[in-house]
């Protein structure tokens, strides 16, 4: 090896360029270019607002503890039939904050640049997680909630009544929740109703067995997106403009002429409340595997009415928790972003008295915020035995408007109605779930 | 009566039954409901804008519709233009 190509240990001279350790970095917030002589896309993502733009975490309650504001005690419930929540010791009564109000959601949707992300909406940690520990205040207890199916404990021994209000990473805390309106014998009447017009063809087992009082409430993780989108569609289309028939007897047929148009369509739009289902599992909706898509009928719900987080209100109240991020949505999201475009460009297409085949479409995103939502469902559910676990039925009303629908089973075959109604009801209860003191 | 009358009549029985199931099956099963978001989305749009450009005529076609008239099938997504600039 020629000495040549052995570096040099004399030190040269010290870098002193852009981007050296002697330039003087640019201030926080502040870019090194100015974005203005960037490209638009660059620029835009350089501007794009923080993801996590808005905090909705309840730093009030971070200690668990949900005290009445008038007494001070935590033996705090929901009341049913309404958003109050009640002191169950001096039976004070209160409202919780609406997060329309509180944090903005409502405006300014059709300024929205970039993805607006609520904090309890933000990306799920890996290694979250799931149980979480309280330290008990009034005892010193240990006191362990498990997040999978539960957001409320009470302490053993002192009987205080702890809430995860904390907005833990592993996408149990959401930012909102709805509370239930319905209350069980409600839910249980509209169950036995819907189904009561469903007999004639049930199996059996199913009439003898059925049992709606087997109900129970859940809340359902939910993903609420407002959006400010563009559309563009392109298609042909074509108008009648001469009608005509040749032959006569059984070999009459009919002509058609037409004029073909070449047809575009653009759209601005914004959409409000745009409910996703955050769970991977209640968001599969195909009817070959399961009957997801009954719990995706009973939307939408009044979200404009959810209030601030508070585990107060999930007292005896199972709850899901999401495992779906913004990123897994996005998809959904578009899709359905592009239906309902297809709707609106419907009525200016009215012209086309032969029909309009659209080939071509356009998504221009240019704002979203999201916010994730716990939301009310009453549900009955059964399995039904097959191949590849056979099929899970589901019962469900809307929590807040009533709205009841049902897949009921009718075919013949090996039934699980056999089973006792206690065990066909608990096989497809989310675990941990009991039942609610909604009565 | 003619043959082909005779042999309408013998199907009718078996194509009445499999409609029968068909529509059993929908009202108790539901499995073509779902949400309208398309419907029930609050949605504050613009007006649409757009373009009608006559390029062709057909003449003496026996389809008394377009091929493949998808206006109304809202959720059957046809080729994807992407844009670029979408917002991330």
């Amino acid at each position: 090896m020629s000495s040549a190509d052995i570096p040099s240990s004399t030190p040269g001279r010290p870098a002193t360029g852009p981007g050296s350790p002697q330039d003087v970095p640019p201030s926080p917030g502040r870019f090194a270019i100015d974005p203005a002589t960037l490209p638009e896309p660059i620029r835009d993502e350089l501007q794009a607002p923080d993801p996590a733009a808005i905090n909705t975490s309840a730093d009030e309650l971070k200690d668990g503890l949900n005290r009445c504001p008038k007494c001070g005690a935590t033996d705090i419930r929901h009341k049913p039939g309404s958003d109050l929540l009640i002191c169950l010791y001096c039976r004070n009564e209160w409202h919780g904050k609406r997060v329309e109000e509180e944090f903005g959601l409502g405006v300014g949707i059709d300024q929205l640049k970039g993805t607006v992300i609520a904090s309890g909406a933000r990306d799920i940690a890996a290694d979250a997680a799931t149980l979480m520990s309280f330290k008990c205040t009034g005892c010193g207890a240990e006191v362990t909630i498990n997040t999978e199916s539960a957001m409320t404990a009470r302490c053993h021994w002192c009987r205080h009544v702890f809430g995860v209000n904390e907005q833990v990473a592993n996408g149990a805390v959401p930012d909102a929740v709805l509370p239930f309106h319905i209350k069980k014998d409600d839910a249980v009447a509209r169950i036995r109703q819907f189904v009561g017009k469903r007999r004639m063809f049930a199996l059996k087992a199913f009439k003898q067995q059925f049992i709606p009082e087997n109900v129970i409430s859940v809340y359902l993780p939910y993903m609420i997106v407002d959006g400010n989108t563009s559309v563009s569609v392109a298609g042909k289309a074509e108008i009648e403009t001469r009608r005509y028939t040749r032959g006569s007897g059984k070999d009459k047929t009919t002509y058609y002429d037409a004029d073909v148009y070449q047809v575009e369509r653009h759209v601005d739009f914004t959409v409000d409340d745009l409910p996703l289902e955050s769970s991977t599992v209640r968001g599969n909706l195909d009817t070959r595997a399961n009957t997801n898509n009954i719990i995706n009928t009973i939307l939408p719900f009044d979200t404009k009415n959810a209030v601030k987080w508070n585990a107060s209100y999930l007292i005896g109240v199972s709850s899901e928790k999401r495992d779906q991020d913004v990123e897994h949505l996005r998809p959904r999201l578009e899709d359905q972003l592009l239906s309902i475009a297809r709707a609106q460009v419907e009525s200016s297409m009215g012209r086309y008295d032969r029909g309009v085949r659209c080939e071509q479409e356009r998504l221009s995103v240019h704002g979203t915020r999201w916010v994730s939502m716990y939301l009310p469902v009453w549900l009955y559910s059964y399995h039904q035995p097959g191949r590849n676990g056979g099929m899970l039925h589901y019962i469900a009303v809307n929590g807040r408007t009533g709205k009841p629908w049902a897949a009921c089973r009718c075919s013949s075959g090996s039934s699980c109605w056999q089973r006792s109604p206690s065990a066909a009801s608990s096989k497809a209860l989310p675990s941990g779930s009991w039942e609610p003191p909604h009565e | 009566m003619s043959e082909d009358s005779g042999l309408w009549l013998l199907l009718a029985g078996p194509a009445g039954a499999a409609g029968l199931y068909w529509a059993l099956y929908r009202y108790y099963r539901n499995t073509d409901k779902s949400h309208a978001v398309e419907h029930e989305t609050a949605v504050e749009a613009q007006p649409v804008t757009g373009s009608d450009h006559k390029f062709d005529e057909v003449k003496g076609t026996r389809e008394s519709r377009i091929s493949d008239d998808n206006l109304r099938a809202y959720r059957k997504r046809v080729k994807r233009i992407r844009d670029d600039t979408a917002a991330r």
